[in-house]
């Protein structure tokens, strides 16, 4: 930090130590901290920040903070936890539009009192908050059945370092006026601007539920039995391959090697067909089926697994389906893993001494159409890992975009792919 | 264009794409000024490359010559998208018609941009699959085009539209280099979702080379019924009680009374002539699903005041049902010798009283305006119909269709649901978006395209838009900004 910076007051309140320790960032200390009210409030502080230039990380519940690589610099906590409003909600459009500091579960039981639900289930939503997820694109086990965060978002509102705020999409399920900025800032870990609203597009509960376990010997059977019911009509809306540890942090004592796990939703008597379904190409597989007692909280465990304490290192490796089995391979023995076949992801946790080998051997079985993207992982370790792996084509072309709208690098400076 | 650098542009693309593939005879590009819109221009070259490589070499060519690009294939845009406004070069995709893979393990297929849409879904169906983006001209119009405009469908309602199914694309930029942004994986590659941002940017980022998209399996069977009703507003009060039962349809399309009567004329469906409106609507479905929800959907409409329900017994019926539907712009040549369609939006709840507003401009202005749309997703295309002989009618309609999409856009809706901007609604997109929102999106384009070469003349209005905020921002001196920060408790 040059004299100038170091003399020039910067904007924000002061916080306490205790607050700054909450609010670090992979071991990096803020010194302000910025709680705006609305997306215009949120606006007018980005360009405060901006003719500082004072860098500032974007706040939400929390959850995703480890994710990213290690922050260039970090002065201003930017909180959305003062912007945690409902703005709109009509139940017959199956439409709202909600504040970024929204929580996902506040969110989610507002709809719920109308029967309707969002269909996007990222860890820990009793602390994650909307603009987070747009932010991360955090996504939960439902991917493969409703799609990703994109496919929800209609419309969104975003505060730029300018002090200008300026929206995309809009209120209704189709639009193609103007450009899909949506696409542009979901997962853009808010480094292009600080998502302050969104809008959603909604869906009616599912009438039914179901879930089918079934335990196999080894992994790839499980994944074979998995992605060929995601090429079914009736694909479950969840297929997880687990192995004992985390089936067990699930809240399941079975000692089986491999569990496979259908979540099976949608009107009574698709589910029906479904089970029928599933159950079949687990035994196809060579698998077997138990009527095992599933805990009520078992799915919500599982979509949590991907969000480990902080000494884990949490690593995702993305593939076509077809390289599953080069990437199944090389996992670590001493890895737990859950993986999400018909998504060609797999997730694994690894203890931080081992993270940078295992990282390497995933990569290399991954191969060029595959990438492994480090999650989470303590800042003790995280300095060695290449968290996001090569930058990828069209790289040239994100660094502009960065530099058009974040002139000044103040938005979290560094922590995306490429060092942007 | 001059005619020296016309000659020497032409003799350079003609190395790259070979001598019979590049034109400029004025007879020969005639048929290259026009695309569905009413609007027209004469392009100075047609250009027609077979490979990706090609297509960067000529994008880069006319872009060092400073020369604009419009990219085409079948030219259905309803927007004028496909319109060179400014000349210059239009590209057309007419031998990049290849579907390249289909892998069913990964559920995805790479075409090129020339493949016509329906091409696709027929070449699936021996395998199980489909293609779900399927716009009414889904026999036409191509991949590459749907991708440039976001197409939607009918049958997007329940599935998205076309930047759902887009996973990757292979884009020419103006600096000549050919790029490949996400591709068979899910869409949560590392860095920014440019394929994302890429579809539905009408070509004025770059020229889309080659499509990564999602296939799914066919649904088992498809339940379809058409319900009757006296008038528009019944009908659209029916389908918030559809939705309000749970029960989300794969498509929810309305005709109402004017449409019905140019249907029937044209191609029989089987809609009742003394209807005030028609909704069809199909589920998609296991068979005894399909069944039970086609019967409680009939159940809704009737108590909403349908006077007639009729469910396609077969495939035939449902494709007679259809037929009707998907030919309903072509049929308004039966009414009138030209026709002008809107494509506004509207939240579904606003459906009745928009239509009521949009019979109300017909009453004043004494034009006959047909409605014929997409009512699940509050998608509208009012159809304007009149006599481009008679002077002044045109520029009539033109002032009504205005009227229309500010009216939806003041509904909380767009001007646009699935057609694109183009350079028919450029100045209407300023009903939703502000100076800075454009401001914004403008910037963006800079990034890919610096020196607005990319199908000039489209998306953005053509008074232009005010400087670069950052440059000139008015405001707080940075001294004065610095001061207010230290103070005031603004944050807390």
């Amino acid at each position: 930090m040059g004299i100038e910076a170091r003399v020039k007051p910067l904007p924000g309140h002061q916080i306490s130590v205790e607050q700054q320790r909450l609010m670090s960032v992979d071991g990096l200390l803020p010194s302000k901290v910025m709680r705006p009210e609305d997306a215009g409030d949120a606006a007018a502080g980005l360009r405060l920040c901006d003719l500082g230039p004072a860098a500032v990380i974007v706040w939400g519940g929390g959850t995703q903070m480890r994710l990213g690589s290690v922050p260039r610099r970090y002065e201003i906590a930017f909180s959305t936890e003062g912007m945690t409003r409902m703005l709109e909600y009509q139940p017959a459009d199956l439409t709202c539009r909600v504040e970024a500091g929204m929580r996902l579960t506040d969110l989610q039981a507002t709809l719920a009192a109308q029967g309707q639900r969002l269909p996007l289930d990222p860890p820990r939503p009793e602390r994650a908050t909307v603009g987070g997820m747009v932010a991360a694109n955090a996504n939960g086990l439902g991917r493969a059945r409703y799609g990703t965060v994109r496919d929800w978002v209609i419309g969104i509102a975003v505060a730029y370092p300018s002090g200008k705020v300026a929206r995309a999409g809009g209120k209704v399920v189709k639009n193609v006026a103007g450009y899909d900025l949506m696409k542009l800032h979901i997962g853009a870990l808010g480094t292009l601007g600080v998502v302050a609203e969104v809008n959603f597009k909604v869906q009616a509960r599912p009438e039914a539920q179901a879930t089918v376990l079934g335990h196999f010997d080894a992994a790839l059977p499980a994944i074979g039995a998995a992605t060929s019911l995601a090429r079914q009509y009736l694909a479950p809306s969840a297929a997880i391959v687990i192995d004992r540890h985390v089936l067990w942090a699930c809240g399941l004592t079975a000692d089986w090697r491999w569990a496979l796990a259908l979540k099976l939703e949608g009107y009574g008597r698709e589910v029906d067909a479904a089970r029928d379904l599933a159950v079949r190409a687990v035994r196809d597989a060579g698998g077997r089926v138990e009527g095992q007692d599933i805990p009520a909280a078992f799915w919500d465990a599982a979509r949590d697994w991907s969000a480990p304490p902080d000494e884990v290192v949490l690593l995702r490796a993305i593939t076509p389906v077809g390289k599953l089995p080069a990437v199944v391979a090389a996992i670590p023995a001493d890895a737990q893993t859950l993986s999400q076949p018909a998504s060609g992801i797999v997730d694994l946790r690894l203890p931080a001494a081992t993270a940078a080998t295992g990282l390497k051997g995933l990569r290399a079985a991954a191969g060029e159409e595959g990438q492994v993207v480090v999650l989470s992982a303590p800042a003790s370790v995280k300095p060695g890992l290449d968290v996001w792996g090569p930058p990828p084509p069209g790289f040239p072309i994100m660094r502009a975009l960065k530099q058009a709208l974040d002139p000044n690098g103040i938005v979290n400076p560094g922590r995306f792919v490429g060092g942007i | 264009m001059e005619p020296v650098k016309l000659e020497s542009l032409l003799r350079q693309l003609r190395e790259v794409v070979g001598e019979r593939y590049a034109f400029a005879d004025p007879y020969e590009v005639r048929l290259y000024q026009y695309d569905a819109s009413p609007e027209t221009a004469l392009p100075d070259i047609v250009v027609i490359p077979g490979t990706a490589e090609e297509v960067a070499r000529v994008v880069k060519l006319c872009a060092d010559a400073g020369i604009p690009i419009t990219a085409r294939s079948a030219a259905s845009s309803l927007a004028g998208g496909t319109v060179p406004v400014e000349r210059g070069v239009v590209i057309t995709f007419a031998r990049m018609d290849q579907i390249l893979e289909i892998d069913s393990d990964n559920l995805r297929a790479v075409v090129q941009p020339g493949v016509v849409n329906l091409a696709l879904s027929q070449a699936l169906k021996p395998l199980g699959y489909y293609y779900v983006p399927d716009p009414s001209s889904q026999g036409a119009c191509t991949i590459g085009g749907n991708v440039g405009t976001n197409a939607g469908g009918p049958h997007t309602l329940l599935y998205g539209v076309t930047v759902n199914h887009v996973t990757g694309l292979e884009v020419a930029l103006p600096s000549g280099e050919l790029v490949q942004v996400g591709g068979k994986k899910a869409a949560e590659a590392t860095g920014y979702d440019l394929a994302g941002l890429l579809v539905g940017s009408e070509g004025t980022m770059g020229i889309v080379t080659r499509i990564w998209v999602k296939i799914q399996p066919l649904p088992p069977t498809q339940k379809t019924l058409m319900a009757v009703y006296p008038d528009v507003e019944t009908a659209s009060n029916a389908v918030s009680a559809i939705v309000r039962t749970g029960i989300l349809p794969a498509a929810i399309e309305m005709m109402d009374k004017l449409s019905i009567q140019a249907i029937e004329a044209a191609s029989h469906a089987g809609y009742p002539l003394d209807a005030g409106a028609v909704l069809l609507l199909e589920v998609d479905g296991i068979p005894e699903l399909a069944e039970e929800l086609g019967q409680r959907m009939a159940k809704v409409c009737r108590e909403n005041g349908a006077t007639e329900v009729r469910v396609a017994r077969n495939e035939a019926e449902r494709q007679a049902l259809w037929k009707g539907r998907k030919g309903a712009f072509s049929a308004m040549g039966r009414l009138s010798s030209d026709f002008y369609v809107m494509d506004g939006v509207v939240p579904r709840t606003k459906l009745p009283d928009t239509l009521a507003r949009i019979d109300a401009i017909s009453a004043r202005t004494g034009y006959r305006i047909c409605n014929v749309f997409h009512a699940g997703d509050g998608n509208l295309h009012p159809l304007v119909l009149f006599d481009a002989f008679k002077p002044g009618q045109y520029e009539a309609v033109l002032r009504i269709g205005d009227e229309i999409l500010k009216l939806c856009a003041d509904a909380g809706g767009s001007v646009t649901g699935e057609h694109g901007i183009g350079l028919e609604k450029r100045e209407n997109i300023r009903y939703v978006f502000s100076d800075d929102d454009l401001e914004v999106m403008d910037r963006i384009r800079r990034v890919f395209d610096p020196h607005r070469l990319m199908n000039p003349g489209k998306v953005f209005p053509s008074d232009g838009l005010a400087p670069s905020a950052h440059e000139t921002l008015p405001g707080y001196p940075r001294r004065q900004a610095a001061a207010i920060g230290a103070g005031d408790d603004l944050w807390v």
